[in-house]
Parts: C-alpha cells; sequence; structure tokens
C-alpha cells in the first residue's frame, strides 16, 4: 500500500482506515470530556443566573459586547479556514493546506489580542471581583453622595457609578436591588469561564502551529489527513463552546435593559 | 451462533504448549530507558504496578497512623491537627493514587490489548504520557504532604478548603486536578481500543466480561472525571484569587460545590468497583471451570452501572441542605444502582453452582470477595434509605460501610487479578501455599477491621473525629487489631510475589487451563501479544466444552478438583450430562 | 488489506472531500445566526431572551457539528459519544435542579 511508503500506518493498525477511524474517535471521546468540563461551570453559572437574574443583567451590560462580537466572528472565519485546511490535506495541495492553516491561526491570534484587549480595559475600569471591585464602588457611593445624586462626574467607573445609583434609595429585600456579590459572582464566572476558553484556545493555536510546521516538512501526505481533521475537530468544539460563552455572559442583559431601564 | 455438543467430551486436542520465544517483552530490553520511555502496553502496565504498590503502602501507612491514634479515647499518637492530615492522606493517597487508576491502569493497560487480541493500545504514547501525567500529579500530592500536608478530608469541601484551613490544599488539589488528566487519558485509550482494534471474530458478544467492565468503567472516567476537574479549578481559583463562587460571603453556594463534587466522586466508585467485577467474572469462571451464568446480564448491568451510577450522587448531601424533594428522589435513584450489582452477585453465585471449585489464591480472593462486597452493598441500602441516613450519615459505619465495597470489594478483586494474572504478567509461578495464607489472613483481617467500625457507626461515633468516649474503646481496639492482622496479610504478597520472581518454578502458557486469548501466547509474552494474529470462533468462557477462544482444548487444569473437571469427563455435571444446556456458546 | 471499497481514483477521496461553496454557505449561516443574536438583544424581549439566545446557539452548534465536524459522516461511534455527552449533561442539569428548584431559601 502506498501509504506505507510514507511510514504512516503505526505497527499496531491492521490499515490506514481503522487506524484514521481510532484517531477519530480518540478524539471526539476527547471532546466529550470538554464538553462535560465546561458543563460543570455551565451548571453553575445556570444555578446562579436563576437565583441572581437582576445581577448578571446588570454585570452583562457592562461588559464589552463589541469585543465580544468581533471575536464571534474571528472564531467562526477561522472555523472556515479550519474545514479548507482539511480540504486542501485530502488534496494534498501542501501550499493551499498551510495557508489555510496560517489563516486559522491568525484569526485564532486575533480572537486572543481582543480577548487581551478586553482583560485590559476591565482591569482598568476595575470591574474585578475582590478588593478592586469593592475600593471602586465605595468610592462611587461616596461620590454618590458628595454630589447629592445629579449627573456627577467624578472619578469611580461608570459601572461602579450604576451599580451605587441604583442601589441608593432601595433596601436589601428591594427585587430591584442589585447585590454588589452577585455582581461580583457574575465577574467570577466570567473571568473563570472566559480564562478557561482561552486556555483552550491557546493550546488549539500551539496544535495547528504544529500542524503547519508538519506540513512544511512534508509529514502530512493525503494518507495523513487525519492529523489535520482531528486537530480541527477541537478547534470546531472550542469555536462551538463560544458560541454559548457569547449569549451567556454578554447578552445576559438583553432583556433586562428593555424591561428595567 | 450456538455449538450443540453430543457425545464427544472434547471438541480440539490440546495444542501444544507454544514454544517461549528468545525475547519477550521482559528481556527484549534492559536499560532504564527502555523502561521509562516504552510505548508497549504490557511494560507501562507494569510501570503503573510498580508505582501502585508504593502508593498503596504510602496510603497503608497513613491508615496505620489514624488506627493507632484511634487505640485511645484522647488520640493515642498524635495531635488533632496531625491526625486530621493523617485521614486526609489516608484517603487523597488510596483513592486518587490507588483506587481509582487500580485495575484500569494496570490489568487494564497490561490486559486489554491482550484479551482482544489486538497488538497494543489504540494510542500507545498516549498511554505512556498517562503514566508520566500520574507521577507528575502524584508528584503534586506528595509534594502537600510532605510540606505539612492537607487537613480538609479528601472531599475539600469550600468555605473550608477555600478560605479557612491553613494547610497545603492548593497543590493538594491541583495534584488531584493532573492525576484526573491520566485517568481520562486511560479511558479513552482503552475505550477507543474496544471499539476499533479487536481482532477477527471477536465480536461484541464475545468480549470477555472484563473487557466489559473495563469500557463501562472507561466511560465513566470520560463523563466524570472532567466534572470534578472543572470543580477543582473552580475551587483552586477561589482558594488563590480569595473569591470564587462557592463563596457564601457573596451569594454563593457551598452546597453546590457539592453537587459537582460528587457527580463525578460518586460515579469514581463505580470506577473502582466496576473492573473489579470484571475480574471477577473472570476469574470465577475459571477457578469453577463453567461458563458464566447470564453473560448479557453481565454484561450489560456493568453499562446499567455505569449509566444510574450517575444519577444517584446527592445521597451523600442528605444532611447538607439539599432540598427535602430532590432528597427523596436520590433516595430512590440509590436504591436502583443496587440492582445491576446484585444481577452481577447472583449471576456469580449460580456460576459457583455445581462447579468444580478449585481453591487456588485468586478464587479465594474472589469468594472473599464475594462475601465482604454483598455485606458492603447491603449495608449501602441503609445509608441509601433517607431515615436512617439521618441516624448514621457521617459515622463510622458509613466508613466501614465503603470499606466493605472499596477494601473488601476492589482491594481483594485488585489482588485476585494480581494472582491470577501473575504467571502471564512475569511467566512465574508464586507460592501456593503462602498466597492462600495471604488471602485468608486479608480476609480475617478485614473483618475484624471493620465490624467493630459498624457497631461503632451505629451506635453514633463520627467519622473523622479524632476523640471518643470512653466507652467506644473496646471497638476501637478490636478495630485496629484487625488493621494490624490486615497489614500483615498485605505485606505477605509482596514477599512471596518478589521472591517467584527469582525461585518461582517457570510459568506455563496456560497455567489456569482458562479460555481467554490472553492465555494463547506463552508466558511472559513475546513484544507483540501474538505470534500470529488470533482470530476468535467462540465465546470468551467455553469452559463446560473446554475450548479456548481459538477454539482449541485447553490444558488439563492444576490442582486436585482436575480429576473432577467436567470438561474431561461424562458425569452430571459433565457435558453430556444434565448440565449439556451450559455448553450454548454465547455470541 | 485493501483499501476500503470507496470509489477511489487516489487515496486522498477515502472519504467525501467537502464542497467548498457548500461550506461557505454554512459560514454565512452561522455568522448570520450570531449578528442575528447580538441584533435581538437590543430588541424588548423581556425574559424569552435567553431561550432564543440559547436556540440560535444550538442551531449553530448542530450545523458547525454537522457539516464542519463531519457528523454527517461520522461513524455510530461518533453519534453515540455526541448524544451521550448532552444526555449526561441533561442528566446533571436535572437533578442539579431538582435540589435548585424545589430548595428552600430565605428570601431575599
Amino acid at each position: 500500500m502506498s501509504a506505507n511508503h510514507h511510514g504512516v500506518l503505526k505497527h499496531h493498525f491492521d490499515n490506514l482506515e481503522q487506524q484514521h477511524a481510532a484517531e477519530r474517535l480518540g478524539m471526539w471521546f476527547f471532546l466529550v470530556t470538554e464538553v462535560l468540563f465546561f458543563g460543570g461551570v455551565f451548571v453553575a453559572y445556570t444555578v446562579y443566573r436563576y437565583w441572581y437574574p437582576n445581577e448578571f443583567a446588570f454585570a452583562s451590560s457592562h461588559l464589552l459586547l463589541w469585543v465580544a462580537g468581533i471575536n464571534t466572528g474571528l472564531l467562526i472565519t477561522s472555523s472556515l479556514t479550519m474545514t479548507l485546511a482539511i480540504r486542501a490535506a485530502q488534496l494534498g495541495d501542501r501550499r493551499a493546506l498551510i495557508r489555510h492553516l496560517l489563516a486559522t491561526f491568525a484569526l485564532g491570534a486575533g480572537f486572543m489580542g481582543f480577548k487581551a484587549f478586553e482583560y485590559y480595559t476591565d482591569i482598568h475600569e476595575r470591574f474585578v471581583p475582590g478588593e478592586m471591585f469593592r475600593q471602586e464602588l465605595a468610592k462611587a457611593e461616596l461620590e454618590l453622595h458628595a454630589g447629592h445624586g445629579g449627573d456627577h462626574h467624578g472619578t469611580a467607573q461608570h459601572w461602579a457609578v450604576d451599580l451605587a445609583k441604583n442601589n441608593a434609595d432601595k433596601s436589601h429585600t428591594d427585587p430591584a436591588y442589585i447585590g454588589p456579590g452577585r455582581v461580583q459572582l457574575f465577574l467570577c464566572f466570567y473571568y473563570t469561564m472566559t480564562g478557561i476558553h482561552g486556555i483552550h484556545i491557546l493550546v488549539g493555536l500551539g496544535c495547528i502551529l504544529w500542524l503547519v510546521q508538519q506540513a512544511a516538512t512534508g509529514k502530512i501526505p493525503p494518507e495523513n489527513y487525519s492529523t489535520v481533521e482531528v486537530v480541527s475537530l477541537y478547534w470546531h468544539l472550542v469555536d462551538m463552546i463560544w458560541l454559548f460563552l457569547m449569549p451567556l455572559l454578554y447578552l445576559a442583559g438583553a432583556g433586562a435593559h428593555a424591561a428595567g431601564h | 451462533m450456538s455449538i450443540i455438543v453430543h457425545d464427544e467430551p472434547r471438541v480440539g486436542p490440546v495444542p501444544p504448549e507454544p514454544t517461549p520465544p528468545a525475547k519477550n517483552y521482559l528481556n527484549v530490553a534492559h536499560t532504564a530507558a527502555s523502561w521509562l520511555f516504552t510505548v508497549d502496553h504490557k511494560r507501562i502496565g507494569i510501570l503503573y504496578l510498580v508505582s501502585l504498590t508504593f502508593f498503596f503502602t504510602v496510603g497503608g501507612l497513613a491508615a496505620g497512623l489514624v488506627r493507632l491514634n484511634l487505640l485511645a479515647p484522647d488520640g493515642a499518637i498524635m495531635t488533632e491537627d496531625a491526625y486530621n492530615r493523617s485521614f486526609t492522606a489516608h484517603g487523597v493517597v488510596m483513592l486518587f493514587l490507588f483506587l481509582i487508576p487500580s485495575i484500569p491502569a494496570v490489568f487494564g493497560n497490561f490486559f486489554v490489548p491482550m484479551m482482544i487480541g489486538a497488538k497494543d493500545l489504540a494510542f500507545p504514547k498516549l498511554n505512556l504520557a498517562s503514566w508520566y501525567v500520574y507521577m507528575v500529579g502524584s508528584g503534586f500530592l506528595v509534594w502537600s504532604v510532605l510540606a505539612g500536608g492537607v487537613d480538609t478530608g479528601w472531599t475539600l469541601y469550600p468555605p473550608y478548603s477555600s478560605r479557612y484551613s491553613t494547610s497545603n490544599v492548593t497543590p493538594g488539589v491541583f495534584g488531584v486536578f493532573i492525576t484526573g488528566f491520566s485517568s481520562i487519558m486511560t479511558g479513552l485509550n482503552i475505550m477507543v481500543t474496544v471499539h476499533k482494534m479487536r481482532c477477527p471474530g471477536m465480536t461484541w458478544g464475545r468480549l470477555p466480561l472484563f473487557i466489559w467492565s473495563m469500557y463501562a468503567t472507561s466511560f465513566i472516567q470520560l463523563l466524570g472525571t472532567p466534572v470534578v476537574a472543572i470543580t477543582l479549578v473552580l475551587l483552586m481559583v477561589e482558594r488563590v484569587a480569595g473569591i470564587g463562587i462557592f463563596d457564601p460571603t457573596i451569594g454563593g453556594d457551598p452546597v453546590l460545590y457539592q453537587h459537582l463534587f460528587w457527580f463525578y466522586s460518586h460515579p469514581a466508585v463505580y470506577i473502582m468497583i466496576v473492573p473489579g467485577m470484571g475480574v471477577i467474572s473472570e476469574v470465577i469462571t475459571c477457578f469453577a471451570r463453567k461458563n458464566i451464568f447470564g453473560y448479557k446480564a453481565v454484561a450489560w448491568s456493568s453499562v446499567g452501572i455505569a449509566v444510574v451510577g450517575f444519577m444517584v450522587w446527592a445521597h451523600h448531601m442528605f444532611v447538607a441542605g439539599i432540598a427535602y424533594y430532590s432528597a427523596i428522589l436520590f433516595s430512590f435513584l440509590t436504591m436502583l444502582v443496587a440492582v445491576p450489582s446484585a444481577i452481577k452477585v447472583f449471576n456469580w453465585v449460580a456460576t459457583l453452582y455445581r462447579g468444580s471449585i478449585t481453591f487456588q489464591a485468586p478464587m479465594l480472593f474472589v469468594l472473599a470477595f464475594l462475601v465482604l462486597f454483598t455485606v458492603g452493598g447491603v449495608t449501602g441500602l441503609f445509608l441509601a434509605t433517607l431515615g436512617t441516613d439521618i441516624h448514621l450519615h457521617d459515622t463510622y459505619f458509613v466508613v466501614a460501610h465503603f470499606h466493605f465495597v472499596m477494601v473488601g470489594g476492589m482491594v481483594l478483586a485488585y489482588l485476585a487479578a494480581l494472582h491470577y494474572w501473575w504467571p502471564k504478567m512475569t511467566g512465574r509461578m508464586y507460592s501456593d501455599f503462602w498466597s492462600r495464607a495471604s488471602a485468608t489472613i486479608i480476609f480475617v483481617g478485614f473483618f475484624l477491621t471493620f465490624v467493630p467500625q459498624f457497631v461503632l457507626g451505629y451506635h453514633g461515633m463520627p467519622r473523622r473525629y479524632p476523640n471518643y468516649p470512653p466507652e467506644f474503646q473496646v471497638y476501637n481496639v478490636l478495630s485496629t487489631a484487625g488493621a494490624s492482622v490486615l497489614g500483615f496479610g498485605y505485606l505477605l504478597p509482596g514477599f512471596y510475589l518478589t521472591l517467584s520472581l527469582f525461585f518461582g518454578e517457570k510459568a506455563s502458557a496456560n497455567p489456569w487451563s482458562a479460555t481467554g486469548l490472553e492465555w494463547v501466547s506463552s508466558s511472559p509474552p513475546p513484544v507483540f501479544n501474538f505470534d500470529r494474529n488470533p482470530v476468535v470462533v467462540c465465546g470468551p468462557y467455553e469452559y463446560a466444552i473446554g475450548v479456548d477462544q481459538l477454539g482449541r482444548g485447553l490444558p488439563e487444569p492444576p490442582g486436585p478438583g482436575s480429576a473432577d473437571d467436567p470438561a474431561s469427563h461424562d458425569g452430571p455435571t459433565g457435558p453430556a450430562g444434565p448440565m449439556q444446556k451450559e455448553t450454548h456458546v454465547v455470541g | 488489506m485493501h483499501t476500503p471499497e470507496h470509489k477511489t481514483d487516489g487515496p486522498s477521496t477515502m472519504h467525501d472531500v467537502d464542497n467548498p461553496a457548500a461550506m461557505f454557505v454554512v459560514y454565512l449561516v452561522v455568522l448570520g445566526l450570531a449578528v442575528a443574536n447580538i441584533l435581538l438583544s437590543t430588541t424588548p424581549l423581556g425574559k424569552s431572551a435567553i431561550y432564543i439566545q440559547l436556540g440560535i446557539a444550538s442551531v449553530q452548534a448542530v450545523l458547525v457539528a454537522y457539516y464542519w465536524m463531519h457528523m454527517r459522516r461520522g461513524d455510530t461511534a461518533v453519534t453515540l459519544s455526541a448524544f451521550c455527552s448532552l444526555f449526561f449533561i441533561g442528566i446533571f442539569y436535572l437533578l442539579v435542579f431538582s435540589d435548585i428548584w424545589t430548595r428552600w431559601r430565605m428570601a431575599m
């Protein structure tokens, strides 16, 4: 069989068909673990969102939606180029394979670039659970008192002013009261979920670079295209998880804006 | 298909003993690098065997400390803080470093490819990686123990583990997180191997039951482990950042941690026990010289346990503040999981019925398993019942219950597997007398250790407490005495198995006259397992007609019982006698 | 050891090769759904927003899985594993919420 000339068939498989099927199935089983991995944090998110809808809506509407929108576009496009890379690998078109892989890498790297910008902005706005959050909110409350509740242009961040204004004349039992603790709870989810997702993107980028190197050294003949396919399965899943993260984290405030404010 | 056997008691001639190849997997290379960088599933199994034996000893020593301290009502040997760290070390090491990898990583690695007629697991490098990941994870755990230990108990409940504990929780949790990956890698490898690597003729209905149980176990590992991984990530984030989603001061719910944790950790007890059940099915048929009773029932009950096992976790939380309605639901679901376990026990007992039983060491371990596992399983029902659990929750009753299942069940199954497959793995026979003695001593020691704990728990002694009222002392002393006997029993295999490597007589290819494919190749097996690719023609347990899975006759079984072997004689239990319906071939 | 019974004019066609035009159509649909999802969030949907958002995300996920992850030509084990993960996530949700929905919580 021609494949053996390339040394593609591993010793413990009978034929390439078996080898490819095993590789694909292995990756699918791994994807099952990934789904369950994110499933755990999705369950936790759902519990708290069920308990604290107002706080989640409030916090969500203070995230950078436009960054999330661009990132969604980048990831979806990178999935397309990844699929085209498989096609190139199947057809033995090495130049196209490398081109598509590099495009995927660039789009993924762009995602991480925007992500970094977003984190930078969030931290700059002190929209971070814990001490930063508490200090900023205290500052906003102080300025609100000093500024007599008007459109005071203090130094406190936008979100803190909003939160302080909303809670200024409300008791803790008021349904419209937005608990600062629970806003931080949402932020914990925001940072953990996007962080874990980002780590997955970084791993995917590493795999794509490895593929580029393999392709460049001629180690991905058409018989071995399943290497590309296996990485692509992972990449698509990470994309797919983002398609759920995006509405859950960035669009949670959607209905509340229209209804509440 | 089915084979109707008429008059001839033998189907095929006994195959000649295969000539041992000059190079088997053990002597093909001797350097340390040839072990550390091997991708041979058999060698990786041995690597795991050595590491697991080490950690079993560590965990056992920690248990010894706990038992010694409980000799006196106010703590005999250590401070209360040290006591907390000891039982946590015992729990974490035994669960994450011994029980969860135990049979899948050692015997699954070694025998799954051999039993389905493959040259290796589907992903040999991933297999080696899993061992390294395991070692890195256990390195973190050892570090956390040496640097002062963890005092939270193995369940790591927040807010204690996140906010208040001053011990080394983070490296400990990180170690558990990492070993989880090794578990996933092994499980994934085994699942793909069973799907894609079976030799010709090895249909699902002809798979040995050990393979079915390994498949079910891997299924749980794949679905459960990632959930505990994310839970531990969230816990680590909370501990490092000082704020997180289980933090009650910002509206977080510590009980949610318990949900996430037990979604894995309850199925994890099935990760521990189901492989043991597979071993039982292999050994019990071989030493009773009978076909398994109810192949399909035993096979599918493994899958049943794997599925239903995911629906019962909150019985660990009946008194933790979950909703009453939810508790009732979980109480009911927990009862359900007893059904597949009971199916297995009944089928094993029915397999023994009118068998030609011989009592070599593997069989003694299996018989002990049957008794202890049944006790452990039935006491589990007390705990599943909502009303009695309120009384028994977090007492020594629970401790005794799960030790009956985990030690009485799983560790004995592990020892049964070790004794059953030792000749195949090493090519040497061990001492018959000492191995039987060890099985007996372990059985007696185990009973003496844990039966008093049922009494203690029933009278209300809580688990994890270093102190107790003086009237409980007699039971605690009894339990510690039993633990000493048990410890001695565990030491024995260390001696006679090691000695057998140097002085044991050479094992033949099929010393137990068993039917599985792993016994076809010489002992120890050649590097690629089989001299030529096997083709399977019949089911896995054709002891009644006396053929192995290649359709060849079996050698004379060992032991004094061989004169009564139904495979070689006519008579009431022979193939031509009233039991001839047993010759119905599965598959 | 022979190649499987696909019509082969080269080893690369052991499996179907994607049609780029079809892939591009899938791309446009997935991207369009993402834009729709964001735009919908600016309209007054109220409490039904979350269901619509997750519905759109699910459709996107199915498209990605079916066309780009090649589930349409995957073997049974692949389909089974995908359904298994969803099934167990479902159990996870359902049983956790059996507690959350019925648990007594102090009015806040």
